[in-house]
């Protein structure tokens, strides 16, 4: 029970009074950016980003991770109050959420979501108790070929199974391993891909990318659709909570599966919207209160908010044994990780010990603090959506101009965080996904450079991935991968050929 | 207005442009195998083929596509506008007269004359903006934001 040992001794480092206060700090930003419109977990994320540098490792990620939790939880209230989804991956929350506050039933609609999100979360953080050291322990043997075929798995499962036009997935994911190799390739010292602007040659920031695809992006859908914050009451009632949270024990079922389709998309990484959609989903096909889906059903806030939780916890599983990360969020902390020194993959459980164990540690706590801290502070965030967007959506284009700009102290990085922005408005529209692009971005170099050095190896020989039964696996795995909305298409088109005859 | 073809079209016109000049700039890195191993343009260079040859396909289907659905209405396409363009100009100001002035300028410009907020909470607004700005970055983090040229006539 080694887990058990150094879960304790994680506890001792999470549990201090500075990093509980960067907590609370943490979860509260992560509200804020969760239920304001335009700002999200992965563009908060990279907003606080350049404010940790002067940080130890393990504090920062303290905080950087409880905002993702805040940010979870945050979207999650203005989905069920306001029916507008402050995160896409609580969009699937809308359905049930907010038809049963609309009934006057907000609190118990509230504490099923955050009493589920809590129990996907906890799920999720007992998975990486348990699994994370081991899959770096496995890790550990792995050479450059292996970690290819991981990291083509990783990107094979985003089309495979991402839910998005494979295609576009595949642009996506390409334009995104591009832009991660603007600027000096780390093997040969050449400049790459700058286009004649010298000021390229440091690279593409994936904080500037993200604050332009997330942030920018987001804010002209919102400007676009113009919605109007019609609030249903958000005065809490605490009995209420309670009662409602005695009573989730009786969707034992649904809160299991959930939680298990969860996981899988977190690890996978299929990421929190995928996996909520796909819960959501399940849950309503194999209920028995099917027909009362969409008008206020317990289990319709269930599956998509347990998924969402489970998923966004798991996602940090790969990012930690494996350097590969789960969701778009956890690639922007992983990039954090990177800029503090730390070399994300299953060495980081050997030489920062101290760094993953308070990390763990602290996402059981976090997630306490988080869902007791939206719980109290459920009416004064209800009472901000009441600003109007006309005030709000200048002050978060100042604050992301802001953070692209104080990456570097470069005025380039706040244009490309503009041509990102429009790039973001396009993609969404168009639903090309865009955490396959921040995945490429932050981890195209050391894609690029598994795949070099493999083929170092093998003298340029292709055959080196199917070299072991380990490599062949992997890769015949992301093949599959590839080729499954291919088959799925061959196979709907045979199935539905005889109705057209 | 705006149809759903002609965002697809433009869209795919946009990465497929991107993808050939990653392919074109990456032919000058070298491709291919050489002692020292895989050379520095063969990776870009396959990711700017996929990005091309994916961006054709999605074209075709965009082409393909015939309906007349709205990607984008009149009145959307105003709003949009209506916040991109000062946000533009808000940015291009920076480093004329720095993030301070431009921000307040922004906000008084966007909330009084665009909205019509009253001028007294416009005004209100637009100094704690920059203020706010100036306590969190300059104050409690160190980080320097640009000043512009005005920052450095008055010599701030």
């Amino acid at each position: 029970m080694d887990n058990i040992e150094s879960l304790l001794h994680g506890f001792t480092i999470a549990v201090t009074l500075p990093h509980l206060a960067l907590m609370l700090i943490g979860v509260l930003l992560g509200i804020l950016v969760g239920v304001l419109p335009g700002l999200g977990a992965p563009n908060g994320v990279s907003l606080l980003l350049p404010l940790t540098f002067g940080m130890q490792p393990v504090s920062a990620i303290i905080l950087l991770s409880s905002m993702y939790w805040g940010a979870l939880f945050g979207g999650s209230v203005t989905s069920i109050l306001f029916n507008i989804p402050g995160e896409p991956s609580s969009v699937a929350t809308t359905f049930d959420g907010y038809p049963m506050a609309r009934d006057g039933r907000a609190t118990t609609a509230l504490a099923t979501a955050f009493g589920s999100a809590a129990f996907g979360a906890l799920v999720g953080v007992v998975l990486i108790t348990f699994l994370a050291s081991w899959v770096a322990q496995v890790a550990l043997a792995f050479g450059p070929p292996e970690y290819f075929a991981v990291y083509f798995l990783a990107f094979a499962s985003f089309v495979g199974m991402g839910g998005a036009p494979p295609i576009k997935t595949v642009v996506s994911l390409a334009a995104g391993f591009a832009i991660a190799a603007i600027g000096i390739d780390t093997v040969s010292g050449s400049v790459r891909l700058t286009m004649g602007i010298d000021e390229l040659v440091k690279g593409v920031s994936f904080v500037v990318a993200v604050m332009g695809l997330f942030g920018i992006g987001e804010l002209l859908l919102a400007a676009e659709e113009e919605f109007h914050a019609k609030a249903v009451s958000s005065a809490i009632d605490w009995r209420e909570v309670f009662r409602t949270l005695l009573g989730l024990p009786r969707y034992g079922w649904a809160l299991l599966r959930s939680a298990a389709i969860g996981c899988w998309m977190g690890i996978t990484p299929g990421g929190p919207t995928a996996a909520s959609f796909m819960s959501y989903g399940i849950a309503k096909r194999f209920s028995a209160r099917k027909a009362s889906f969409g008008r206020g059903e317990a289990e319709g806030i269930i599956a998509p908010e347990t998924a969402d939780h489970a998923a966004g916890t798991s996602a940090l599983l790969p990012m930690l044994s494996l350097g590969i990360p789960g969701s778009a969020t956890a690639a922007v902390m992983m990039g954090g990780l990177m800029i503090w020194g730390l070399n994300p993959g299953p060495m980081l459980f050997i030489e920062q010990k101290d760094f993953v164990w308070g990390l763990i540690a602290s996402m059981y706590v976090g997630n306490i603090v988080a869902v007791v801290l939206v719980l109290l502070t459920v009416p004064i965030f209800a009472a901000l959506m009441r600003i109007p967007f006309f005030i709000t959506a200048p002050l978060i284009f100042i604050i992301c101009t802001v953070g692209a700009y104080s990456v570097s102290n470069s005025y380039l990085d706040v244009l490309l965080m503009l041509g990102f922005g429009i790039v973001g408005y396009l993609f969404k529209k168009l639903s090309y996904p865009l955490a396959p692009l921040v995945l490429a971005i932050v981890i195209g170099d050391k894609a690029e450079d598994a795949f070099r050095q493999a083929m170092l190896m093998s003298k340029g020989s292709l055959a080196i991935f199917f070299s072991n039964a380990l490599v062949a696996t992997l890769v015949l795995a992301g093949i599959a991968l590839l080729l499954l909305p291919l088959i799925l298409q061959v196979m709907h088109v045979r199935m539905t050929r005889p109705v057209l005859d | 207005m705006i149809s759903r073809r002609a965002l697809e079209l433009a869209t795919a016109t946009l990465t497929g442009v991107f993808g050939a000049a990653v392919i074109a700039s990456s032919i000058d890195n070298g491709i291919g195998w050489s002692t020292a191993g895989v050379d520095a343009g063969t990776f870009p260079f396959l990711t700017g083929v996929i990005v091309l040859v994916g961006s054709l396909w999605n074209l075709a289907r965009g082409w393909l596509q015939n309906s007349q659905h709205v990607a984008v209405s009149a009145s959307d396409l105003r709003r949009v506008i209506a916040l991109f363009v000062p946000a533009v100009v808000f940015v291009a100001a920076i480093p004329l007269i720095g993030v301070y002035v431009a921000s307040g300028c922004y906000m008084l410009g966007t909330l009084a004359l665009l909205h019509r907020l009253s001028l007294q909470r416009s005004l209100l607004i637009a100094t704690a903006t920059p203020l706010a700005l100036y306590l969190v970055f300059e104050r409690m983090f160190q980080v320097s934001l640009p000043h512009g040229a005005l920052g450095d006539v008055i010599g701030f």
